[in-house]
């Protein structure tokens, strides 16, 4: 059912030439060099501490390593970091 | 603008301490809050700024989430306006000194009235008194300055023009009198008439017929003009002119040859009284002797407050030790000194007016130590006088 959906969104999302983070609830993260990311869409902040941030999307985490991590920013769904930032990875949940 | 608004609304800054500081913070921006400058500090705290107005939110997710708040410090509006409110004294200091402000600067100061007479100046200044409009009163409840200026000029006949002004705490007023002619001026017929012995050196008749001439002598009394027209016919007018005619004068004088002048030769002894009602009390120097060599002089200072005039005087006496000294002075000095305060004294006598022309020293003789000095003035003046015409029945 949810493989069917998303098949349809996707297509959907092709034939109109739509953003696709708007028709398949990904998260759009910006990041301005390497001392700004600005995170929207997500679903909520799992964990944080200055060397790491864990963020939860609908369909994974996004994990955030870096220096002197910072949240400037919470809102409902977006996330402004500043910090150094070393690496975005992302953690698809299978 | 975000800033503005935050500092408007104010802002905390909070420590979060708990296990689960992630859902709690996650929890709160899912009700609307909004979060920003968020610090690790460890494991288990974290420091943010949260604004003023969802503390309530913040505080009622607080026990769910078992976190600990507590406010570290206040920025913004809400927090100053809180740290001065504190400040009772400081508070009531401030209004004052507004109120103080608004009233002195809402109080008339002075009132300046330029362009009248002493008199009408006098007056003007009374009718503004009794509009209540006096040095020291509030201008608020205070007529409008065009409102006095009719009033002014309603109330006192003698105005021709007055201009009221208002130059932040002063009334200005500018003033113009009324020229009045003087119609109860008599118009009877008369005549002009010398008043004293004179020769006549300059006539001008303005109305009236002439019966004189220059170089005529004439007496006291004499007929200088008549206003009766024509000879032998009743018409009569009032008579107005002037007659300039030469008259002498002569001045006897003594004047001492030798003359004492009291002079002050710089010793000065000073006394101190203190007058309260009739009651005088001796303050400082009384116990200092002075002679009938002294001369004293008083200065007495009174104290007033707020026009009311203190019943306590300080009397201030000076005395000036005197030296006479003799001085004398020559026949010729003397002359001089005489005809010079002669002269002068025969000025006031006669009035602006007459003008003295020319003077003679008739005699000067020495005696007894003593000069005697005849002087004899010419003078030129006007000696029309109006002499009404009894006209009978």
């Amino acid at each position: 059912m949810a493989k069917w959906q998303k098949q349809i969104r996707t297509w959907i999302g092709r034939y109109f030439d739509l953003p696709s983070d708007v028709m398949l609830d990904l998260p759009r993260i910006t990041t301005i060099g390497s001392i700004h990311v600005y995170i929207e869409n997500h679903t909520g902040l799992l964990h944080f501490s200055d060397h790491e941030v864990r963020i939860q999307y609908k369909q994974g985490q996004v994990k955030i390593i870096g220096k002197d991590l910072g949240v400037k920013m919470m809102l409902k769904e977006e996330l402004l970091l500043e910090g150094e930032i070393k690496s975005v990875e992302f953690l698809p949940e299978a | 603008m975000k800033v503005q608004q935050d500092f408007f609304q104010g802002s905390m800054r909070v420590k979060v301490q708990g296990k689960m500081i992630e859902p709690f913070l996650q929890a709160c921006v899912r009700r609307g809050c909004v979060i920003s400058n968020i610090k690790r500090v460890n494991e288990h705290e974290a420091v943010m700024t949260i604004r003023l107005s969802e503390w309530k939110t913040f505080r009622q997710l607080r026990k769910k989430y078992r976190c600990k708040l507590s406010i570290l410090g206040g920025r913004g509006f809400p927090f100053y306006y809180r740290k001065i409110t504190q400040r009772k004294a400081l508070m009531a200091a401030f209004l004052l000194s507004v109120i103080v402000v608004f009233l002195l600067a809402n109080t008339l100061w002075s009132i300046k009235v330029e362009g009248l007479t002493p008199e009408l100046e006098a007056n003007v200044e009374k009718k503004l008194k009794s509009y209540g409009v006096s040095p020291g009163k509030l201008t608020i409840g205070m007529d409008d300055p065009n409102d006095i200026q009719r009033k002014l000029l309603d109330d006192i006949p003698d105005l021709l023009w007055i201009g009221v002004n208002k130059k932040g705490t002063s009334y200005q007023l500018y003033g113009v009198e009324k020229t009045r002619h003087d119609t109860s001026k008599n118009l009877r017929p008369s005549d002009l008439v010398a008043e004293k012995k004179g020769m006549i050196v300059k006539t001008f008749i303005e109305k009236g017929r002439p019966l004189v001439t220059v170089n005529d002598v004439v007496k006291k009394g004499q007929k200088l003009a008549t206003g009766q027209l024509v000879e032998d016919k009743d018409i009569f007018v009032h008579t107005e002119g002037e007659v300039i005619a030469e008259t002498w004068y002569k001045v006897d004088q003594s004047i001492p040859m030798t003359q004492v002048l009291q002079l002050t030769d710089g010793l000065e002894i000073k006394e101190y009284q203190l007058k309260i009602g009739s009651l005088t009390i001796p303050l400082w120097g009384w116990w200092k002797e002075n002679g009938p060599q002294f001369r004293s002089e008083n200065k007495e200072t009174s104290w007033e407050w707020f026009g009311w005039k203190l019943p306590i005087d300080l009397k201030a006496i000076h005395y000036y030790e005197i030296d006479s000294k003799k001085y004398e002075q020559s026949k010729d000095k003397i002359q001089k000194l005489g005809i010079i305060t002669a002269s002068e004294s025969l000025n006031q006598y006669l009035g602006k007016e007459a003008e003295i022309m020319k003077e003679k020293v008739l005699h000067l003789r020495e005696e007894n130590g003593k000069v005697k000095l005849i002087l004899l003035f010419k003078v030129h003046e006007n000696i029309a006088v109006t002499k009404y015409i009894s006209q009978g029945d």
